[in-house]
C-alpha cells in the first residue's frame, strides 16, 4: 500500500503564551513579573491526504487551523506526533522538501515593497533555480490564468489589494509545488475576484495535480473547490468527510417551503397554529405573504409532509436540505455540538 | 484645547512603547554614546591640566549634562511621523478634532517618559564613578531653565518640519539623518562651542544648532559672560520665531499637497 | 558552488532596484555618508587643533584609525548590516512574520539572512574611507613592505569575519527577544572604536578588548600599518574569529530551532 500524499499522525502542539491584563498598573507590574499560560494549540489530531485531493479546513478562529498548516509545511515544531508529506518529515526543512510546496498567508506579503513584481519573481526563480526557459513559461501561464499583464512593472506598494493578492499568489506558484497550504488566500477580496481565484485554483489542481489545503471564511471557497473538510474546533479534529455528510451531521434537518391558500376560511394565524400543533416537532424559521418555511427534523420529514398535505390547504410545496453556508455559519458562530 | 484627548494619546503611546522597552533602551543607549565617547576623549586629553581654561572635571560635568539634556531634547518625532505619513496614518490623524501636532507631541512625551529612567540611571551611574566637582549658581539654573524649555521647543519643531517633508516625498527621511549630523557638529557634541576652530564658531553662534543643545549648558556651567547672555537667548527666540514660520509654511503646503494627491 | 554565487548576484541586483526606486533618498543618503565621514575628520581635527598627541597616538596616526573603523563600518554596511537588520528589530521579518517566508525557502536561511539585502550606497563609503586611510598614511611617510601590506589585508578579513561573527549572534537573540536591536548596541559600542582605546578607563578598556572586541576590530589593522605588531597577534585574532565564527552559527541553529517551536 503506497504511503498517502500527506500522513498526520496524534498531532499535537501546545504554546507558552505570556498575558497581561489592561491599565497601567498591570503594564508596570509585567516589568517585574511575567505570566504565561499553556495553550494547547492541535490535540491528537490525525488524517490522509491523497495527492490531488483539494482538502478544506475550517473551523472557528483559533481553532488550530493555521498551526497544524504551519508544521505540515515546516514553519513549526509539533510538540508530538508523526508527520509526513511527500515522505518528507516537514520540519526537518530539507531543500528537495521546500521545493516542492508553498504556503500562502493572507495579510503577509512575501513581495519586497520597494520592487517591482517582476522583479520579485526573479529573485524568487533564482531561488528556486529555475532555468530561464522555465520561468518564462510558468510564468506566461500565470499571467494567462492570473491576468496580471498590467501588473507586472508596477512597484508592488503602488497595487491595490486584489491586484497584490494576485500577484502574491503568482509568487508563491512559479515553483510550480505540488502541495499548497493556503490560509485565507481571498480574504478582503471582492466577490468578482474571489470567483477568478477559485478558478486558477481549481486549474491549477487540475494541470498539476497538486494536492491543496485550504482554509477560508467564505464557504464558498470551501464548498466550490473541497470535495473533503476536516472540521477543526479547540484543536481537536471533529469531522473528516465530504461536506454533505458534514451537513447531515451537524444539521440533520429538513426544511419545507409551504404555499398555502387562505381563501377557503382559515386565516394564516390558524394554519400556523394547525401546523405547531401537530404531534411532531416542527419549527417554523420563515414566515412571508402566504408562504411557510418549516424545519422539521430529518426522520419525521415523511410524516409531517403526509399531514400537511392531508390537513392544509397547501397550493405549493418543496423539500430541501438546509443550505451548507448556513450549517457552517452556524458552526463559526457557535462552535460545534457534535 | 482638547487636554484629555491629548492626554489619552500620550497614555496610548506609553502603553504600546513600554511592550517594546527594550527596545527603546536600547535607542537610548545609541543616543548616549557620541557623547560618552567624547567625554572619554575630552577627559583623557585634558588629563591632569587644561585645555584652554577647561579642567578634566568641567568636560565631565559638561558632557553627563550634555548626555542628559539630548535625552530630554531629542526628536522622536524624526521616525514617528514620516512613518506614519508613508503608512497612511495621517489621514487617521486629519480625521481627529485634534491638533495633528498632538500626535507627534505625545509620541514624543511617552517615549521620554520610557527611556528617560534609562538615561538617568545611566548619567547617575557614570556621576558616581567619575565624581566630577560641581557648582551651579542658581542663576545659572533658572537661565538653564529657560534656555532649555526654548531649545526643546526649538529642536522638535525643526525635526517636525522636516519630518513633515515626508508629504511631498515619502522617501526623504535622509535629510533628518542629515540635520542629526549638522547637530552633533555645531551643536557641541563633537566639542563644546567654545573649544570649536574660530571659523567654526562663528557659523555655531548664528546656526540653530548651538540653541538646540549646546547654549542652555553653557548657562548652567555658568562661562558665559552678560553680553554673551543676551545675545544667546536673542539668537534662540528669533530662531523659534524663524522655525515656527518655516513649519507653518511647510503645513499648510505640505497638507495641500498631500490632499490632492490623495494621501 | 555557482547556484550561491548566481544567487548573490540576484541579491545585488534587486537591492540596487530597490534602492533607485527613490532617487532623492538615493542622493540623500550619498550626502549623509559624505557628512558623516566629514563630520568625523572634523572632530579629529578639532581635538588636534588643541593638543598633539592623545594617549601617543599622533594626528595621522588617528586619522588612520578613523578611515580603518570607516572602511570596517562601510563594508559592514554594504552588506552584513542590511542584510540582519531586516530580521529583527520592531518591523522587521521576524516581527511581522515575514521570517515564514524566508523559512520556507530551499536555501540555507544563515545564507539568506546573510545575504539578502546589499546598500550600494556603502561603496561610495568605501571608496571615501581608503582615500582617509591614504593621506593619513601619506602624511605618516615612511615606506609600507609588501609583508606589512599582506599582513593589513589579513587583518581586515579578520576584522570583518569579527564583525559579521557578532552581527549573527546578536541577530539570531532577536528571534528569541523580537524587537530588541541588540546589533545597534553593537554598532554603539563599535563607535567607541574610532579613537584609541587607551582613552578609556580601566574596566571599560578591558571590556573592549576581550568583550566586545572593538579594539581588536579597529586598532589592530591600524598598529600594522602604523606601528609594530608581531604576527602572534594575527594568529590569535584569526583564531578568535573563527571560533566566533563557528559559535554565531551554532547559536544560529539553535535559534531558529527555537524560533519555529522546537522543545529543546
Amino acid at each position: 500500500m503506497t504511503e498517502p500524499h500527506i500522513l498526520v499522525r496524534s498531532l499535537s502542539k501546545t504554546y507558552h503564551v505570556p498575558e497581561r491584563k489592561e491599565g497601567l498598573l498591570a503594564a508596570m507590574e509585567s516589568l517585574v513579573h511575567r505570566r504565561y499560560r499553556d495553550v494547547k494549540a492541535v490535540n491528537d489530531v490525525s488524517f490522509c491526504i491523497e495527492q490531488g485531493e483539494m482538502v478544506g479546513f475550517i473551523g472557528p478562529n483559533g481553532a488550530g487551523k493555521t498551526t497544524i498548516m504551519k508544521v505540515l509545511a515546516g514553519l513549526l515544531y509539533p510538540t508530538s506526533g508523526e508527520v509526513r508529506v511527500e515522505g518528507f518529515v516537514p520540519w526537518e526543512r530539507k531543500t528537495e522538501y521546500l521545493r516542492s510546496i508553498s504556503m500562502i498567508m493572507a495579510n503577509k506579503n512575501r513581495l519586497a515593497w520597494e520592487n517591482t513584481t517582476l522583479d520579485s519573481f526573479k529573485v524568487l526563480a533564482a531561488i528556486y533555480r529555475m532555468s530561464h526557459a522555465e520561468f518564462r513559461s510558468v510564468l506566461d501561464e500565470l499571467i494567462d490564468l492570473l491576468e496580471i499583464e498590467q501588473l507586472l512593472h508596477k512597484l508592488v506598494r503602488n497595487l491595490s489589494l486584489g491586484e497584490r493578492m494576485r500577484c502574491e499568489l503568482a509568487a508563491a506558484m512559479l515553483h510550480r509545488p505540488r502541495v499548497l497550504f493556503l490560509d485565507e488566500p481571498t480574504l478582503g477580496l471582492d466577490v468578482s475576484m474571489q470567483l477568478r481565484l477559485r478558478h486558477f485554483l481549481a486549474e491549477y489542481n487540475r494541470r498539476v495535480g497538486a494536492t491543496m489545503i485550504l482554509t477560508s471564511h467564505y464557504m464558498a471557497d470551501v464548498t466550490t473547490l473541497c470535495s473533503r473538510v476536516i472540521l477543526i474546533d479547540q484543536g481537536k479534529l471533529l469531522y473528516d468527510g465530504d461536506l454533505t455528510g458534514l451537513a447531515e451531521r451537524m444539521a440533520p434537518f429538513k426544511l419545507i417551503r409551504l404555499s398555502v391558500d387562505d381563501s377557503q376560511g382559515q386565516s394564516m394565524r390558524e394554519i400556523e397554529g394547525a401546523v405547531l400543533s401537530a404531534k411532531y416537532q416542527v419549527t417554523i424559521i420563515d414566515r412571508a405573504d402566504r408562504r411557510l418555511t418549516l424545519r422539521v427534523e430529518k426522520a419525521r420529514a415523511a410524516a409531517i409532509l403526509t399531514h400537511v398535505l392531508g390537513e392544509l390547504p397547501v397550493v405549493d410545496i418543496s423539500v430541501e436540505d438546509p443550505p451548507i453556508e448556513a450549517v457552517i455559519d452556524q458552526v463559526y458562530r457557535e462552535g460545534v455540538w457534535l | 484645547m482638547n487636554l484629555r484627548g491629548g492626554w489619552e494619546l500620550i497614555k496610548k503611546s506609553y502603553l504600546g512603547w513600554m511592550a517594546s522597552r527594550g527596545f527603546f533602551w536600547t535607542l537610548t543607549f545609541g543616543w548616549m554614546v557620541p557623547s560618552l565617547l567624547y567625554l572619554f576623549v575630552w577627559v583623557a586629553v585634558a588629563g591632569q591640566g587644561q585645555i584652554q581654561g577647561s579642567t578634566r572635571d568641567d568636560f565631565i560635568v559638561y558632557y553627563l549634562c550634555l548626555i542628559m539634556l539630548n535625552q530630554f531634547t531629542y526628536p522622536v518625532c524624526n521616525w514617528t511621523v514620516g512613518d506614519s505619513i508613508r503608512m497612511g496614518r495621517l489621514s487617521d490623524w486629519l480625521l481627529r478634532p485634534l491638533p495633528v501636532m498632538f500626535e507627534a507631541i505625545a509620541s514624543d512625551i511617552a517615549m521620554k517618559m520610557v527611556c528617560t529612567p534609562f538615561a538617568v540611571t545611566v548619567t547617575v551611574v557614570l556621576a558616581f564613578f567619575l565624581r566630577p566637582a560641581v557648582h551651579f549658581s542658581p542663576q545659572s539654573v533658572l537661565f538653564f531653565l529657560l534656555a532649555f524649555l526654548l531649545a526643546q521647543v526649538l529642536r522638535f519643531l525643526m525635526a517636525y518640519t522636516l519630518a513633515l517633508l515626508a508629504l511631498w516625498n515619502s522617501r526623504a527621511d535622509a535629510l533628518l539623518d542629515l540635520n542629526d549630523s549638522l547637530v552633533f557638529l555645531l551643536a557641541g557634541q563633537v566639542a563644546p562651542i567654545a573649544l570649536l576652530p574660530g571659523a567654526l564658531r562663528a557659523l555655531a553662534a548664528v546656526l540653530p544648532y548651538r540653541y538646540m543643545l549646546g547654549f542652555p549648558i553653557e548657562l548652567l556651567i555658568g562661562r558665559l559672560s552678560t553680553t554673551e547672555i543676551w545675545q544667546g537667548f536673542a539668537w534662540q527666540c528669533a530662531w523659534v520665531i524663524g522655525v515656527l514660520f518655516l513649519y507653518r509654511f511647510v503645513w499648510k503646503h505640505g497638507l495641500r499637497h498631500y490632499t490632492s494627491v490623495g494621501g | 558552488m555557482w547556484y550561491y554565487l548566481r544567487l548573490i548576484g540576484s541579491f545585488l541586483r534587486a537591492s540596487i532596484q530597490e534602492e533607485t526606486a527613490s532617487r532623492v533618498n538615493f542622493m540623500l543618503n550619498i550626502l549623509n555618508t559624505i557628512l558623516s565621514l566629514t563630520t568625523g575628520v572634523l572632530g579629529i581635527v578639532i581635538l588636534f587643533h588643541l593638543v598633539t598627541t592623545i594617549q601617543g597616538w599622533t594626528f595621522p596616526q588617528t586619522l588612520a584609525l578613523l578611515g580603518i573603523y570607516q572602511l570596517i563600518t562601510a563594508l559592514q554596511n554594504l552588506v552584513i548590516q542590511p542584510s540582519m537588520n531586516s530580521l529583527g528589530g520592531i518591523g522587521g521579518d521576524a516581527w511581522t512574520g515575514r521570517f515564514d517566508y524566508t523559512l520556507q525557502a530551499p536555501v540555507s536561511t544563515q545564507f539568506l539572512v546573510s545575504f539578502q539585502k546589499w546598500r550600494l550606497w556603502g561603496l561610495v563609503d568605501v571608496v571615501l574611507s581608503c582615500v582617509i586611510l591614504g593621506i593619513a598614511l601619506t602624511l605618516l611617510g615612511g615606506q609600507l613592505g609588501l609583508l606589512q601590506v599582506a599582513m593589513f589585508v589579513l587583518a581586515l578579513c579578520i576584522s570583518l569575519l569579527i564583525v559579521y561573527a557578532i552581527f549573527l549572534l546578536l541577530t539570531s537573540a532577536s528571534l528569541w527577544q523580537h524587537g530588541v536591536p541588540l546589533v545597534w548596541i553593537f554598532t554603539s559600542f563599535m563607535q567607541l572604536g574610532r579613537y584609541p582605546v587607551g582613552i578609556y578607563p580601566g574596566m571599560l578598556k578591558l571590556v573592549l578588548t576581550w568583550i566586545v572586541p572593538v579594539a581588536f576590530i579597529t586598532t589592530v589593522p591600524v598598529e600594522i600599518l602604523t606601528k609594530q605588531v608581531s604576527p602572534i597577534m594575527l594568529v590569535g585574532g584569526a583564531g578568535i574569529a573563527l571560533g566566533l565564527l563557528v559559535f554565531a552559527s551554532a547559536f544560529f541553529r539553535m535559534s531558529l530551532r527555537h524560533y519555529t517551536g522546537a522543545s529543546s
